[in-house]
């Protein structure tokens, strides 16, 4: 290559977005088209792409490891769930993970994975840590897919400033022709299918040098074998946990019930609060409250037909408004949250007050009359 | 309505409004009902990802006054706190402890002791605990410099971290000063690391200063270290404090949430640095901000849905899905969409559904909600001016002054919030447990070689002996127990009564009956008193503005004594308009009340005693008295409201004493926008007081008290640097013969410390009058506690008073005394509250004018208690 020429262009190669961001939205692509249910980033560093895929909605565990503890620890609490999080739990249960370990030693925490993601990884391994890591990740871990990005040395002399390596605790860095042998030989002897690929293009007319990175997906041929399998593998733990975090959820009972009490209860004051404006409209006069009849325009209006049903109607008796479970379960939100009418009859049995035979949720009047 | 219809009331700050309950703002006011929209959605910036920024954390407001924002330049703290800004989450550097101004020190006659003697001993423990730490503990600050020097914060930091082996594990740094808990070899030592790009650096960390345990910036130091304990527990920062999300009060019935969490401050006090700890408690509500824009929605129908908005949201602080944040709502785009773009930092547009998606993977379902915008005060990253946020990806938090106002809901909170003495301390014994169990935590102690004495402080206080009211040649008790003479002065004449010969007592045709109701129970009550009462000018009105208006213009006269209106609703606007109208343009005073108040037949001569007696405060009469020994003493009160929300200003309300047995208030108020300086509207205030209180007198006071309330954290040093030499200056100027004692008391209520009496081998709230000056207080200052009201429910907040200027030379015992004396003179409460009377009066006054007046009223009304 002539020399001027490279020179040339080294002042002009500059990715946008930023490498590091097209890497990591690679890996976001593929979690969205495979939807895998556990991932784990292998070589996680300060945990950046952890906290992008916390937000896939698919995913429902998510492991870290790496074999610095302090830069994984630098950033770890964005991986904590938020205040809102406890607010609001999503229907999706999630945990995050981090393990402090090599990715040269086996642990029985990496088991049964979808994805395992090893992003710019193998280039810092020293060569005995290389010749281990395919056994580790394709023969012990053996997720369905694993996704291998490294730098392509091919790619070098277009980038600015560098000299022998882009970092220099990289112990090596390959050509495509160096990383594709290695890759397919990987895939052949571990029984997986590998297609390459890769980020950040060449320039025009330089197509033949490749992606500045490379990646290589790599996808298990054979289906996943049972627990039989994994139960003859090594299972002393040798990694260290440095960080778990279980997000709330609404597969966990005790965030359930709190979310269907809560709604439940406000939606029995919402009926509540319509009945009573429409009884003030019709003035007190115990004439016309035996005839009083729920409007329809106080329920969503798909609910109009069903609430004519008798079992669904609010009344008033004495002190108290009775506000029938069936009502309140028509509501979409509630409905959703319980999935089923006895679910909701047995999240809020003992929590509200209810009528005697429990078909009815109690309110007070006083506290409306309190108001105005 | 708790300015309002007072009849009804609770005692004024005497059972607080639920204590560390909430952000919601105090404010309620009035938005523009189309607010100017920004229309540059170019310049919004979406929350930045929390990536970008590690950690960082919005800063509640609340405790910002205007103060703070003009601290003058060169009026440090203390020197090594400005440079030291080590981050804590959210970078704040603010002293929110008033380290390091030293006021006991100019104040001879408290050197050697600033303890009273008077009253009954007291055995007390409180929620403070000994920090304790190795003999010799130092702490040792480093300066870090690079050669070639290096920008970014994050590779500093690892290129330092590179050796561990040398510094240890145990460091704080923040870029350029390094903290250790142990001296390295050398003074200066020279590291050498590599960067990613194989460039070679050298490090230079040079030992710059010792820190003893006690130095301000050791104590910042010690906060930042327990708040990461904290963190370890796994609890939740929001604000300023932190909390356990994990186990939760939810009150479905208003969709509330409730998570108990601590506040803890580190602090040199008189013999000890202490831990203050003290439970929290934080509202959240299980909703978005566009949950409750369709509830609103359906409440109010189309018509009053954006001005019902804006009134009900802004200033409330949100909390979002996607960062640990937290941002006040400052208006509501409406013109403006989630499909709606703005720049990013990059310079490229983008919409914010595009952007929520690729950033967090959140899908907006609503495309057609509004904007919410947040103002940021200060640079955060690289970025500045305001926010845009979505609705539907805020959670709000705190109470709005509707739901304050609820008082079912304050009750049904009251029950989780306000907790009784053993149980307080049961809950801060949990968090210490919880310290002394996590062996993180005390990992984490040990290596910063520090460690807390786990059982809380005890020590003794005093309870002063009660006051003796006085009304009209008679002398009473009452119960010390219960605060409260009501029953013991009732149907005794007051002390000057003040007769309503013409009056004008306005109603609307619905409540025709109730204000005839209401004139009967005065004419019941109102002899006893010695008040002689015509029958009023009864006008029937229509429920509108206008026409409350209109009569008060036709029919007031300059006879009028006092004008009486029943409302039929809460709405803010009418009181306002009212109000307005006869605190200016025609000085009359007024008495609203709420029908609503008035309808229970069980209760109306109850509320009719007290309107009667409000009325004649507000017609300048004067109920009881205390004995004050001094003579020839003014009592000046000021506090200052923040209109946060609409018109950006500040008020700060005056008031004076007249008399000898501080019966008459005289009053002004300063209204100041942003920007102005609030003392230089102090010092005129100060001039027409000592003018009128000659003319009261016949000569000039010889000593002159000033209690200054609304003195917000980290503002000490600017009120003691500019607003007392201000206060000196005006007396100066008028006369040279002229030199007055001047005592400047600053007046807290808002502070972490709680006091228990032991009694009876239990926890109980101390009786009123207990006085704590030990200690707890800080041996820097002059000052003091005081219980001086009772609460029902929940523990008693104690007042805290610290007398920064004096040349009184009064025994500290006497400034004591006098503080609670004048907590017995607020007329609108016939009981002991929490602050000095002038202090409460100050605050109405400015409540009033900030929410309702707007700019300062009338003078002829300043020598009657109008503001009630």
């Amino acid at each position: 290559m002539d020399k001027n020429f490279q020179e040339e262009f080294t002042q002009i190669i500059k990715f946008q977005p930023p490498l590091y961001k097209q890497r990591y939205q690679f890996v976001k692509d593929l979690v969205e088209k495979y939807k895998p249910k556990k991932v784990a980033d292998l070589g996680c560093a300060d945990c950046s792409l952890l906290w992008m895929l916390k937000f896939c909605s698919c995913i429902e565990v998510l492991a870290g490891l790496d074999i610095c503890a302090n830069v994984m620890k630098e950033k770890m609490h964005t991986l904590s769930p938020l205040p809102v999080d406890y607010l609001q739990p999503s229907e999706r249960s999630l945990t995050v993970t981090l393990h402090h370990g090599s990715v040269a030693h086996k642990d029985p925490c990496m088991l049964g994975f979808d994805l395992v993601t090893c992003i710019e990884l193998i280039e810092h391994l020293e060569e005995s840590e290389l010749k281990k890591f395919p056994e580790v990740v394709f023969g012990f871990m053996a997720p369905s897919i694993v996704v291998i990005s490294t730098p392509n040395s091919e790619f070098n002399p277009l980038l600015p400033r560098v000299m022998l390596y882009r970092h220099p605790d990289h112990k090596f860095e390959w050509s495509q022709a160096q990383f594709q042998s290695w890759a397919l030989e990987t895939a052949r002897c571990y029984n997986y299918s590998v297609e390459f690929t890769g980020v950040g293009h060449p320039p025009t007319g330089m197509e033949k040098v490749g992606f500045c990175t490379q990646i290589g997906v790599f996808v298990r041929k054979y289906p996943q074998t049972g627990e039989s399998v994994q139960s003859e593998k090594p299972t002393e733990a040798v990694y260290k946990t440095v960080f778990k975090a279980v997000y709330p959820s609404l597969k966990d009972e005790k965030y359930l019930q709190n979310a269907v009490i809560s709604e439940a209860v406000f939606t029995a004051q919402i009926i509540k609060h319509r009945l009573m404006s429409k009884r003030k409209e019709y003035g007190d006069d115990p004439e016309r409250k035996s005839k009083f009849q729920p409007s329809m325009d106080c329920f969503p209006d798909h609910l109009g037909k069903l609430l004519v049903e008798k079992n669904m109607e609010p009344f008033v008796s004495g002190n108290e408004v009775y506000i029938p479970l069936t009502a309140i379960f028509s509501f979409p939100k509630v409905n959703r949250l319980c999935g089923t009418f006895e679910k909701l009859c047995k999240l809020i049995a003992g929590k509200v007050a209810l009528s005697s035979d429990g078909s009815a949720m109690m309110l007070n009047i006083e506290h409306e009359n309190e108001e105005n | 309505m708790t300015g309002r219809a007072r009849a009804r009331g609770r005692p004024p700050r005497q059972a607080p409004a639920l204590p560390a309950v909430g952000d919601a703002s105090p404010q309620q006011l009035q938005h523009p009902p189309h607010p100017p929209h920004p229309q540059q959605p170019q310049q919004l910036h979406a929350p930045p990802a929390q990536a970008e920024e590690p950690g960082a954390h919005g800063r509640l407001r609340g405790h910002e006054g205007i103060l703070q924002e003009r601290r003058p330049e060169g009026l440090q703290v203390s020197s090594g706190l400005q440079d030291m800004s080590l981050r804590d989450r959210g970078g704040r550097r603010r002293d929110f402890h008033d380290l390091g101004v030293n006021t006991r020190q100019a104040m001879v006659h408290v050197q050697e002791s600033k303890t009273g003697f008077s009253g009954k001993v007291i055995k007390l423990s409180t929620n403070h605990f000994r920090l304790t730490s190795r003999p010799q503990w130092a702490l040792y600050q480093y300066h870090v410099a690079y050669s070639p020097d290096m920008e970014a914060r994050r590779l500093r930091s690892a290129l330092l971290f590179q050796h561990e082996e040398t510094i240890g594990k145990t460091h704080a740094f923040d870029g350029t000063v390094l903290f250790l808990p142990r001296k390295l070899d050398t003074k200066v030592t020279e590291l050498f690391s590599r960067t990613r790009n194989g460039e070679d650096v050298k490090i230079t960390v040079t030992l710059t200063n010792e820190l003893p345990p006690t130095s301000p910036t050791c104590l910042q130091f010690y906060n930042i270290i327990f708040r990461r304990l904290l963190k370890m527990l796994n609890l939740q920062q929001i604000g300023r404090n932190y909390y356990n999300p994990s186990d939760p009060v939810s009150i479905p019935n208003h969709r509330l949430m409730v998570w108990l969490g601590f506040t803890t401050s580190i602090l040199q006090y008189e013999e000890n640095i202490m831990l203050c700890a003290d439970v929290s408690h934080k509202v959240l509500r299980g909703e978005t901000v566009l949950d409750t824009m369709h509830s609103l929605h359906s409440q109010v129908g189309e018509e009053r849905f954006r001005d019902t908005c804006a009134k009900e949201l802004i200033g409330l602080i949100v909390l979002t899905k996607y960062n640990n944040r937290t941002y006040r709502i400052d208006d509501i785009d409406w013109d403006n969409n989630p499909k709606g773009t703005f720049r990013k930092s990059d310079g490229s547009e983008m919409s914010f559904v595009e952007y929520y998606k690729k950033q967090y993977n959140i899908e907006i379902s609503d495309w057609m909600q509004p904007v919410l915008i947040s103002q940021m005060k200060r640079k955060r990253g690289n970025i500045q001016g305001s926010v845009a946020l979505i609705p539907e990806l805020c959670s709000l938090t705190g109470l709005t002054d509707k739901m304050r106002s609820d008082f079912n809901m304050m009750k049904d909170l009251a029950i989780h919030t306000r907790l009784p003495p053993e149980q307080r301390q049961r809950e801060l014994g949990r968090l210490l447990n919880y310290i002394q169990k996590d062996d993180n935590v005390q990992k984490e102690l040990r290596n910063w070689g520090l460690s807390f004495d786990y059982k809380s402080v005890s020590f003794t206080g005093r309870v002063v002996q009660g006051e003796k009211i006085l009304q009209s040649g008679s002398m009473f008790d009452y119960n010390p127990q219960f605060a409260d003479w009501t029953k013991e002065t009732r149907g005794v004449p007051l002390i000057r009564a003040v007769p309503m010969d013409s009056w004008l007592l306005i109603y609307t045709r619905r409540n025709h009956d109730v204000a005839n109701t209401l004139l009967q129970s005065l004419f019941k009550v109102t002899p006893s008193m010695g008040i002689h009462m015509n029958k009023p000018n009864m006008i029937e009105v229509d429920d509108r503005t206008e026409a409350y208006l209109r009569v008060l213009q036709q029919r007031i006269t300059p006879d009028t004594n006092i004008v009486f209106c029943i409302l039929s609703s809460s709405r803010k606007d009418k009181y306002d308009a009212i109000k307005k109208y006869l605190c200016t343009d025609c000085p009359v005073p007024s008495q609203c009340v709420l029908a609503r108040t008035l309808s229970k037949p069980q209760t109306i001569m109850t509320v009719a005693t007290k309107i009667a007696l409000q009325m004649n405060c507000k017609m300048g009469g004067e109920l009881w008295s205390v004995e004050i020994p001094l003579k020839q003493v003014m009592i000046v009160g000021i506090d200052c409201y923040h209109d946060t929300v609409a018109g950006k200003q500040s008020i700060a309300g005056f008031v004076a004493s007249l008399n000898q047995g501080m019966t008459r208030w005289f009053s002004r108020c300063v209204v100041q926008s942003r920007g102005q300086e609030l003392v230089d509207g102090i010092k005129v205030c100060l001039q027409t007081a000592l003018r009128n209180w000659s003319k009261w007198n016949r000569c000039l006071p010889s000593r002159i008290f000033v209690y200054r309330d609304g003195v917000g954290d980290g503002q000490l040093n600017t009120l003691v640097n500019y607003e007392v030499p201000q206060f000196l200056d005006c007396l100066k100027s008028i006369g040279t013969d002229y030199s007055p004692k001047l005592t400047v008391i600053v007046v807290k209520k808002r502070v972490g410390a709680r006091f228990f009496a032991e009694i009876g081998g239990g926890l109980r709230n101390p009786p009123p009058g207990t006085v704590v000056d030990t200690v707890v207080t800080r041996p820097e200052w002059y000052d003091f506690f005081v219980v001086s009201q009772t609460v029902k429910n929940g523990c008693v907040a104690p007042t805290h008073y610290n007398v920064v200027y004096d040349t009184s030379l009064l025994k500290p015992d006497h400034v004591q005394r006098l503080t609670y004396k004048l907590c017995h003179m607020y007329y609108n409460w016939s009981g002991i509250i929490r602050v000095p009377a002038p202090c409460q009066y100050a605050h109405k006054l400015a409540f009033l004018v900030g929410q309702s007046i707007h700019r300062e009223p009338n003078l002829m009304l300043s020598e009657r208690l109008y503001y009630l």
